[in-house]
């Protein structure tokens, strides 16, 4: 990182945690420590901190509430968990709620969290830059629904009995479209068909076609939105949708009618938003998943999955 | 009385013992009516003479009935007469000649047990218990809208109620067994439910130790990596500078790792050293407290020490503790070995310490934990400063199942087992509590086990 080094805020109510992070990151960052996550929003407030990394389990205040403020006071910094352990309540929240960029569990391998930290960094950074050449941004003030109205942008619901679908048609207003998919084959077909903005996939299985295909579609189409909704109380399933897929909401099955409406809300907003600024994109890339997409795709949907290959490919050419 | 019934001549007659007649239908109709007891016993006109009567009782047809039914012409039940009575009067000087012509009208029951054959056999029982005195010497009449339909033997009655009950004592003691068996599974699920929490405290506990040591691990391995080269180059230059070679270009080597690593990085690395052995006997010492909060090595019931107990359950809870920031005051007292089973009192404990975290939702929490010996006994407190338990819930508290906690946290078994595992010790548990302020619970134990083997 030539010249100015990124500022990095690690929270942990560990000394020795910090002790140790701190090492490994000098010379790589301007870094600032704390064991209160009450001091850690203060700091994000008057400092400009690139990523701030944090731990769940503390006295007082979790990392997902730290992360949750910083979000709302500074959501240009990139958040990320480090944790030894987090329930499937906490690592839903911090989906919802923090929108963090990775999950990472402790004990942490010391390279990949470089490398994690540093992307991170780099997408913070120009984020900043962009901000401090525009000075600053305004809030995102359009109406969500009328956005997705001009663009004609999609809404994709994937499940087998047609009850979400039916239940997002009439959640949102009847200029935005609503396409329903019986199953992976037919969603992809229709990703491959149209412009779909957000996605919203039932999953019931930890280790089916559809997690992986969630997790391949951010990297063809990062744009796209992913909500899943789930009775899969699976923290494994949960990580890899964060890290891998970038999920951006995860709802526990049946969605209150109300969270169900304001994630979609949130997440047609966040499209519009990657739309006309791509290059908020990079803040939800992805780690390479763990296996590979030919591997991981069953050979049922393998044909519909490279018609959509393709129709990105044209589409980006 | 009993050898006196033969079976009925008359195959028009029902036989009067329900269970051999109808046994199905007994069994589904619930409850099953007086009309399956129902005999068709021929009623006697008010005008029979006591002589004939008398002679009818020797009749194979009545054999088995106490008493007839005296019925009048328009067919309505004018009253009964019995064995017993006929007995009576003719044990009687000149009884038989006295009475032997006179209508029967004359010596029967005129109020006897009459029931409708609508009712229900529970409804005979209790009539009868009502009515009849001892020694029994009545049966009852039927009648359908007023009109004789038969009698019916309050052994009869007798039989087909003991038949209920002892259908519902297998049905109740089949609900003892499937509530017994969802019991243990009960206390099955809260073991496993408290082992959950503890399990996800303990990966807490041990993952952040051991994030820390594998990071100072690697960090050291690297600066290590730069010192052995930089001792290299030193050695080099060294050695060519003895030789009296160009020693330059190692120099210019030393010079650049120099900047790598100095004694700056080396004290940093001592002071990461250090941090990694610290973090070594952490993870160490939550395995050995493990190991001695389960048990796992050890028997049943030993004499132990209970302030032993006490700070290993603490350090097993401390997660939740700390997670929410409590301050806990932990005050020994002097105590004589406990003889108990320490797994199970380990978990009584866990339980109080847990309960008590989870009742503090403010900051400024705060859990004393004292013990002390008091007559013979051992005494462990435990307080807290939490919102304390409703005054309506307090004597619920012990109940299985009960639980204010939301649906899904917790299996209201907690204390009901807590509660068991102190009785079997022949101890006792109590608490006390105020909204608000805190609760307060207090375990005292003998300190001989009792004599009720606590397994």
């Amino acid at each position: 990182m030539n010249g100015a080094l990124p500022c990095v805020l690690f929270v942990d109510d560990e000394e020795r945690i910090l002790r140790s992070l701190r090492m490994l990151f000098r010379g790589r960052a301007e870094i600032l420590a704390t064991t209160s996550g009450r001091e850690a929003v203060e700091l994000v407030r008057n400092h400009r901190v690139h990523v701030v990394v944090s731990d769940q389990r503390m006295p007082g205040m979790t990392g997902v509430d730290v992360l949750r403020e910083v979000a709302a006071c500074s959501p240009a910094t990139m958040r990320i968990l480090l944790t030894g352990y987090a329930d499937l309540d906490a690592m839903t929240a911090s989906v919802n709620e923090g929108e963090i960029y990775r999950f990472v569990e402790k004990p942490w391998d010391a390279q990949r969290l470089i490398a994690t930290v540093e992307q991170a960094a780099r997408i913070a950074m120009d984020e900043f830059d962009v901000q401090a050449s525009r000075g600053a941004e305004a809030a995102p003030t359009a109406n969500a629904i009328a956005d997705a109205e001009r663009a004609a942008a999609h809404v994709l619901v994937l499940d087998e009995d047609g009850a979400i679908a039916a239940q997002v048609r009439e959640l949102l207003p009847p200029a935005v479209a609503v396409v329903r998919a019986g199953d992976l084959e037919s969603a992809l077909d229709a990703l491959a068909t149209q412009e779909v903005a957000v996605m919203i996939a039932q999953l019931s299985s930890a280790d089916g076609d559809v997690a992986d295909a969630l997790k391949q579609l951010k990297r063809l189409r990062p744009a796209m939105l992913a909500i899943v909704l789930s009775s899969l109380r699976d923290s494994r399933l949960l990580l890899g949708l964060i890290n891998e897929g970038q999920v951006f909401r995860f709802l526990l099955q049946p969605p209150p009618r109300e969270l169900l409406r304001r994630a979609l809300i949130a997440a047609l907003e966040r499209h519009e938003a990657l739309r006309t600024q791509t290059r908020l994109l990079r803040r939800h890339d992805v780690e390479a998943p763990s296996r590979a997409p030919a591997a991981t795709i069953s050979a049922r949907v393998l044909g519909a999955w490279r018609r959509l290959r393709e129709a990105t490919v044209a589409r980006i050419a | 009385m009993h050898s006196m019934t033969i079976a009925p001549p008359n195959p028009a007659l029902p036989a009067n013992s329900i269970a051999s007649t109808q046994p199905s239908a007994a069994r589904t109709e619930a409850p099953a009516g007086l009309s399956t007891l129902r005999l068709s016993t021929p009623p006697v006109p008010p005008d029979t003479c006591v002589i004939d009567v008398a002679q009818l009782f020797l009749d194979a047809s009545y054999a088995g009935l106490l008493s007839l039914p005296i019925v009048g012409a328009d067919g309505a039940p004018v009253g009964m007469i019995s064995r017993y009575e006929l007995m009576r009067v003719f044990l009687q000087p000149y009884g038989r000649e006295l009475f032997g012509r006179r209508p029967i009208s004359l010596l029967m029951n005129r109020a006897p047990l009459v029931l409708s054959i609508e009712a229900s056999i529970g409804d005979a029982a209790r009539a009868i218990a009502q009515h009849i005195r001892s020694p029994i010497t009545d049966d009852f009449i039927l009648v359908e809208d007023g009109r004789y339909a038969g009698t019916a033997l309050v052994l009869d009655v007798l039989r087909a109620v003991e038949g209920h009950l002892a259908e519902h004592s297998t049905e109740l003691e089949r609900a003892y067994v499937r509530l017994k068996s969802s019991q243990a599974q009960l206390v099955q699920s809260e073991k496993m439910a408290s082992l959950g929490q503890m399990v996800a405290g303990l990966v807490h506990e041990i993952n952040t130790p051991l994030g820390y040591v594998r990071n100072n691990v690697e960090m050291t391995r690297a600066v290590l990596a730069d010192a052995a080269q930089l001792l290299g180059a030193q050695q080099a230059a060294l050695d060519a500078l003895l030789g009296g070679a160009d020693a330059q270009a190692s120099l210019d080597e030393v010079d650049v790792l120099r900047t790598r690593i100095d004694s700056v990085a080396l004290d940093d690395i001592a002071a990461l050293l250090d941090d990694t052995l610290h973090g070594v006997g952490q993870i160490g010492d939550l395995v050995l407290n493990l190991k001695d909060f389960s048990r796992l090595d050890q028997a049943g019931a030993q004499k132990a020490d209970l302030n032993q107990l006490v700070a290993s359950a603490l350090r097993i809870a401390n997660h939740i503790l700390r997670k929410r920031g409590i301050e806990v005051v932990h005050q020994p007292g002097e105590l004589p070995p406990v003889e108990c089973a320490p797994a199970q009192i380990n978990q009584v404990l866990l339980n109080l310490l847990t309960n008590a975290a989870q009742a503090i939702e403010h900051e400024r929490g705060r859990i004393v934990v004292a013990t002390r010996a008091v007559e013979g006994r051992a005494m462990v407190l435990i307080q807290d400063n939490g919102k304390g338990i409703a005054a309506e819930h307090q004597a619920r508290i012990f109940d299985p199942f009960f639980t204010t906690k939301p649906v899904g946290e917790g299996t209201g078994m907690g204390l009901a087992i807590s509660r068991q595992i102190v009785e079997q010790h022949g101890g006792a548990i109590r608490m006390t509590s105020h909204v608000g302020q805190g609760t307060r619970f207090v375990v005292v134990l003998p300190l001989r086990a009792a004599t009720q083997e606590a397994a």
